[in-house]
């Protein structure tokens, strides 16, 4: 299928067309936002203390008189990055351990699939927490930790379609011709593979959108880092739900719904492309 | 393969999934940088005979692979050590009333989730591709990817701070005394009327979704053409033959829902103050307090490798394909 095509089909969905529409926007955002960001991140004292919005701070101010607006702008660059960064890497890992397992199978595999098992078992984000706690509170090790544990499904899902893969007349046809194990692997198999890995990374994005605003939350990320998550750290300690600062909880939030429904949206429109029996009959 | 033997290989499956996840802990805990021991033995104000003599206590000069088998026995006899923090016993603070608090609260809000979670499902199925199944759909995407702190900190905020129906956070009110158990109850449901509603609420989506797609490529399989085809009425084949077909799968989704609404549970103990396992964990983190943190992680490990068992077993059970594999 060809790129224009498959983004033809995308559009024609609303869903698809939803998710691409936010993620476009908020990539944009992600992108200038640090430079029409009219104050920089350290710039504190420009406002009273939770100063309320008002035209010149639309989102009013937080504790030490940061305009909140110029925080979020920053902030969006740095999760974006955190979330597709880890989404990449996990979805990376993952489809190399079902490459490998589906391929060779045997005692590979079987150890293999036992560690995605074991992974499975507990749920992801506790995990994440513990490994960060113990390896020490950084935005490095938000990214470590999100991708070293959330490989699992994806490693599930692509030994699966390897398995009937490697049956296929063309892999045989290639290694009639001799061609050597990593050779039929990544030019026979793993191109197949493809559509499944992009519909299941773009899922991998909201979670670790997710894990990340969540992580920084607890204060296991880099708390100079203005995060989502990180400034609703912030608003938290400093009892800003309690005051009635709503301008301090509600845009962070917001920020994070959108960019984890706009890759939930796309995935889900992908998993209906590429998964012909949710197709609408 | 017979129900027994295949309880007995998922037994050995189950096992060895443990046996890793010590691993992955012992290596954690014991190897990486950040345990609380290190930093007393690097430390250049101890007598190079009495670090000996403390890393002969502590059994540390033994090999790894010694030490490795050291720890899974402590595991085994429940032996967990120490909270730096509160210095008591780790299984004493993770046995009590917060476990018996956060059992409760997950239990609830699962079996809550689960039920209106089908009951939306089913209702959406009924009427695939219209504007109530998008509707649903739709909502479900957005409670899905809504972060459960961010939902607790909004309830909060009106429902507790503006509004002032529901208590801002803690398991019971401290400074009364409750005259009755009674008393204590309804003071006790009040406190956890705002989490409950939380983790339903980021719960009840995912059901949703899974229940829905299951029964979406369901429909169209040969069976069911075949039920239609035999002039049965649509409610019966969604009875009959969809949701029955649908069922295994569910019961899957409902060991994964015990698993991931404990990570909810982690995140809004923490946001409502409740006294349960969830909010130890963040209070360990806190305070990196390894042994706790170490200990919480066992608990978890062996909670959640159980139930999948269990589940696991349930799920051959109904589907006897599973086994023949």
């Amino acid at each position: 299928m060809r790129l224009g095509e498959s983004f033809r089909i995308l559009f024609r969905n609303p869903y698809g067309r939803l998710g691409l529409s936010l993620i476009a926007l908020l990539s944009v955002i992600a992108a200038v936002g640090p430079y029409i960001s009219p104050y920089g991140v350290w710039e504190y004292g420009v406002c009273k203390p939770f100063e309320p919005p008002s035209p010149t701070h639309p989102l009013g101010c937080d504790e030490i008189g940061r305009d909140i607006l110029a925080l979020l702008l920053h902030g969006s660059r740095v999760s974006l990055l955190v979330g597709f960064t880890a989404a990449v890497f996990s979805t990376l890992l993952g489809a190399l351990v079902g490459l490998v397992g589906g391929y060779f199978g045997g005692f590979v595999d079987a150890v293999l699939m036992r560690v995605v098992d074991a992974l499975l078992a507990i749920p992801g984000l506790v995990l994440m927490i513990i490994f960060a706690a113990v390896l020490g509170p950084s935005l490095f090790n938000v990214v470590l930790v999100i991708s070293v544990l959330s490989w699992p499904p994806i490693a599930r899902v692509v030994r699966s379609q390897v398995l009937s893969l490697k049956e296929s007349p063309h892999v045989e046809a290639a290694r009639a011709f001799g061609a050597g194990s990593a050779r039929i692997i990544f030019r026979h198999i793993a191109p197949a593979t493809l559509p499944l890995l992009v519909a299941n990374m773009v899922l991998q994005v909201s979670n670790a959108v997710i894990s990340e605003s969540a992580l920084s939350f607890l204060g296991l990320g880099d708390p100079r880092i203005p995060t989502w998550g990180n400034i609703l750290r912030f608003a938290f300690r400093m009892g800003a739900m309690s005051a009635g600062y709503w301008w301090y909880v509600v845009p962070p939030g917001i920020g994070i719904v959108l960019a984890v429904l706009s890759a939930t949206f796309l995935g889900y429109a992908l998993d209906e492309i590429v998964n012909p029996k949710l197709r609408r009959y | 393969m017979s129900m027994p033997r295949y309880a007995a290989l998922r037994a050995a499956q189950t096992a060895i999934s443990f046996f890793i996840l010590v691993a992955i802990a012992f290596f954690l805990f014991r190897v990486m940088p950040g345990d609380p021991t290190a930093f007393l033995l690097e430390s250049t104000k101890i007598h190079p005979e009495t670090r000996q003599l403390l890393k002969q206590r502590l059994g540390l000069d033994r090999p790894l692979v010694e030490q490795f088998f050291i720890y899974f026995k402590n595991l085994f006899i429940g032996e967990l050590g120490y909270s730096l923090y509160y210095g008591r016993p780790v299984t004493e603070l993770m046995f009590g009333r917060r476990l018996v608090n956060t059992l409760v609260l997950v239990g609830t809000s699962t079996a809550a989730a689960i039920g209106i979670g089908l009951v939306l499902a089913l209702a959406s199925v009924r009427r695939y591709g219209s504007k109530v199944d998008s509707a649903l759909t739709t909502f479900s995407m957005v409670t899905y990817s809504v972060p459960t702190f961010w939902l607790g900190m909004i309830l909060i905020m009106v429902f507790a701070v503006r509004l002032r129906w529901f208590p801002v956070g803690g398991t019971v009110t401290a400074i009364t005394a409750h005259s009755s158990p009674l008393e204590y109850l309804a003071d006790y449901l009040w406190h956890m009327a705002l989490p409950f509603t939380v983790l339903t609420l980021i719960e009840i989506g995912y059901n949703y979704l899974i229940v829905r797609n299951t029964m979406v490529s369901l429909l169209q399989e040969d069976f069911v053409y075949l039920a239609r085809a035999k002039g049965l009425s649509e409610g019966e084949v969604m009875r009959r033959h969809v949701f029955r077909a649908a069922l295994p799968p569910f019961a899957t989704i409902v060991g994964l829902q015990i698993a991931g609404i404990f990570t909810g549970a982690v995140m809004t103990e923490t946001i409502f103050s409740w006294e349960g396992l969830g909010r130890l964990l963040y209070d360990a983190v806190s305070t990196r307090d390894y042994p706790l943190i170490q200990g919480i992680f066992m608990l978890i490990l062996a909670a959640f490798l159980a139930t999948n068992y269990v589940v696991d077993l349930l799920y051959a059970a109904l589907d006897p394909r599973v086994r023949l594999k």
